[in-house]
């Protein structure tokens, strides 16, 4: 079987348009090379696919809901639904990805795991997953991150992940990206990286956006059931892209299903303060894929700002890079303010409290109401629940 | 000099070659011209030419903190292009090579990129990100304009791997003598004697074993197994790193180093003739 991305051209291997690649040191190539030979001889099998839905199914607690959001709905003005990925066991997304590359790294005969978390939702994911296979895992996280999201710091440790503090360049998570590779060049033989988004070196964009598309298959089918028909409309939020790929895959053939990519536009456009890649960014090479990415006019990556930690990533991987570039898909933003104020509007509405990257989604929709007409269907993808941001919202609105 | 000419000089003369590996502008542009002209006068037969990059994910914890050093101090690739002409304005012959990592010549664009560092006086370059699938565009470009691209093997390089690569090598072959990331290391593995052996199978582009190497004795055992010499990096870096306030006050224990390298270099090569007659 040949890798190939649904509804995408894909002109050379591993690569979307210009985008992708593999852009790592020649210590890391066997490994990819061998990743990819694994993804292609384990996934299709029955026994594989067996394996894998049965733990999606009786672990992770899918199919997540398709939830209709009546009173949000009527707050503004379209029919919206929210994919419940918050219900997945662990509260994100994240565990879709992180149980299927567990599988396959045991497959492989490995013995541990190490990969790198900002929000803390993929280093949990992972620890679970690496349990449930027996692998060991080590999360490297920013110091910064470790700080503002120590819930999920406590929840790793209680599971018993090595964590691996980053203290180079701004204690984020492109830091922990560039130690997480340099780990995996000493231990690429006996060590998975589990990669948490559609971001890296090929074949990790491919393998991460066909786990996560279980995600978008749901929806398809659920919307269908309940209205008949396909959504009007997508949004996800995202930096790599692994919840965004995930729910728009299956229908970037749909044409007439408007998909909305919504980045963390941080305080402002200006002065280093946002993480809107698209807005701000040109491509360039970050981590091993040719991508949207912040940098300046040398070419020296920039840091990248928003109180979502798990969209404080500079690149947009490079399958995403490519759909919004030929405008399958439509870039957009919200600000910091907007998010929180947004958390506050689903609190009242429908009882729920989303994480700050999800907020992202719900911020857009309210501020851009006048884009989705009364009667359209619109869809959420409903990346994660906010237990994680409780202390950070609450300071927001309530002072420290 | 070109580089094919000095390696070749080496060769008659007997000698390992000692390639210090330098990152410009850290702590200050100053200094490392300094620096250069220290181990050029030293023992450095080629000098490695880093331009820094905000995200050097094949360097260990010493280059990182060099690369963000001359970053904050204001460095950019030009400024670095310019440190090449000055040093070849002063009269350096020695041959350089430059690295960094591909995003700095991908933006600049490829040919643009290789045009200024051969006429600012480069002779090759070094991409620790580009592997051989990815760098078609950096070989030809490189073969047009005369820039040798200098490829990386590894210890998890396999046969099929290794034929790809010496197949396509120019200048030398940089041997990554252990798994993991550049810095300096208290002990040789023997596995970078084995991979030394293994490569050498393939090939008779001359071989420079780095990542790790730092001390004589690492120098004399890589050249005497057959290497053709070393790259020596993160050592000459953390000397200079314990002052940066007056990094030239460190300038004679770096010379101390670079000659007892080099030394190394000449000894290893004596063994190895010893051995292989």
């Amino acid at each position: 079987m040949e890798l190939r991305s649904e509804g995408v051209l894909v002109l050379r291997k591993g690569r979307f348009g210009k985008y992708g690649g593999q852009y790592v040191n020649e210590i890391l190539m066997p490994a990819l090379i061998e990743l990819e030979e694994a993804f292609n001889r384990y996934y299709p099998t029955p026994e594989f696919q067996g394996e894998f839905q049965s733990l999606l199914r009786d672990y992770g607690g899918r199919p997540t809901p398709l939830y209709y959001a009546k009173n949000f709905s009527e707050l503004v003005g379209c029919k919206v639904y929210l994919k419940r990925e918050d219900l997945l066991c662990g509260g994100s997304h994240k565990l879709n990805n992180a149980l299927g590359q567990a599988l396959l790294a045991k497959k492989m005969g490995k013995t541990r795991l190490i990969t790198e978390t900002a929000a803390g939702q993929h280093g949990l994911a992972t620890v679970m997953a690496g349990n449930i296979f027996g692998l060991e895992t080590e999360i490297f996280m920013g110091v910064k991150d470790m700080e503002r999201q120590a819930s999920n710091v406590k929840r790793m440790k209680l599971l018993g992940a090595k964590i691996t503090p980053v203290k180079s360049g701004a204690g984020v998570l492109k830091d922990a990206v560039s130690d997480t590779l340099r780990e995996w060049a000493a231990c690429s033989q006996t060590t998975h990286y589990l990669m948490g988004s559609t971001v890296g070196p090929h074949p990790f964009p491919t393998i991460v956006a066909t786990f996560q598309s279980v995600i978008g298959i749901e929806i398809k089918q659920q919307i269908l059931k309940k209205e008949g028909r396909l959504p009007d409309a997508i949004l996800a939020c995202g930096s790599g892209g692994s919840n965004a790929l995930g729910a728009f895959k299956p229908f970037i053939g749909n044409k007439d299903v408007k998909l909305y990519f919504v980045e963390g536009g941080g305080e402002s456009l200006g002065a280093d303060n946002s993480a809107a890649a698209f807005q701000l960014g040109k491509p360039g090479v970050l981590h091993g894929a040719l991508m949207q990415v912040l940098q300046d006019e040398h070419g020296q990556i920039k840091p990248s700002k928003t109180r979502a930690a798990g969209l404080n990533y500079p690149g947009r991987g490079p399958e995403i890079s490519y759909l919004c570039e030929t405008g399958r898909v439509n870039a957009c933003y919200t600000f910091d303010k907007e998010v929180f104020e947004a958390v506050k509007v689903m609190c009242r509405t429908e009882g729920l409290i989303p994480a700050l990257e999800t907020a992202h989604v719900i911020a857009y929709l309210l501020s851009h109401r006048e884009e989705f007409g009364r009667g359209e269907v619109v869809i959420l993808n409903y990346s994660g629940r906010g237990d994680k941001d409780l202390k950070a919202i609450m300071r927001y609105f309530y002072g420290p | 000099m070109d580089l094919e000419e000095k390696l070749l000089e080496l060769e008659k003369r007997r000698e390992g070659i000692h390639m210090p590996h330098v990152y410009y502008g850290d702590p200050n542009k100053d200094f490392t011209l300094k620096l250069i002209k220290t181990l050029v006068e030293n023992g450095a037969d080629l000098i490695e030419f880093g331009i820094p990059f905000s995200d050097p994910t094949a360097d260990g914890p010493t280059f990182q903190a060099a690369c963000e050093r001359a970053l904050k101090k204001g460095i950019t690739p030009a400024k670095c292009i310019q440190g090449i002409r000055n040093l070849r304005k002063n009269g350096l012959e020695t041959p350089l090579i430059v690295t960094t990592y591909y995003n700095i010549p991908y933006v600049t664009g490829i040919r643009a990129f290789l045009k200024e560092i051969k006429k600012a006086g480069a002779q090759a370059i070094i991409v620790p990100d580009l592997p051989v699938e990815e760098a078609d565009t950096l070989l030809d470009e490189g073969k047009k304009i005369g820039i040798h691209l200098i490829l990386q093997v590894a210890p998890t390089t396999n046969k099929e791997r290794l034929k790809k690569i010496t197949d396509i090598a120019s200048g030398f072959i940089y041997v990554i003598g252990v798994e993991g990331v550049t810095g300096a290391r208290e002990n040789l593995a023997n596995s970078t004697l084995k991979l030394i052996n293994r490569v050498r199978r393939y090939t008779d582009v001359p071989l420079l074993v780095g990542f790790g190497i730092s001390k004589k004795e690492h120098a004399a055992a890589v050249v005497s197994a057959g290497a053709n010499g070393v790259v020596v990096g993160s050592a000459y870096a953390k000397i200079y790193e314990k002052n940066l306030e007056k990094p030239e006050e460190t300038l004679p224990e770096i010379a101390q180093l670079a000659k007892q390298i080099k030394q190394g270099c000449i000894e290893g090569y004596r063994q190895y003739l010893m051995n292989n007659r």
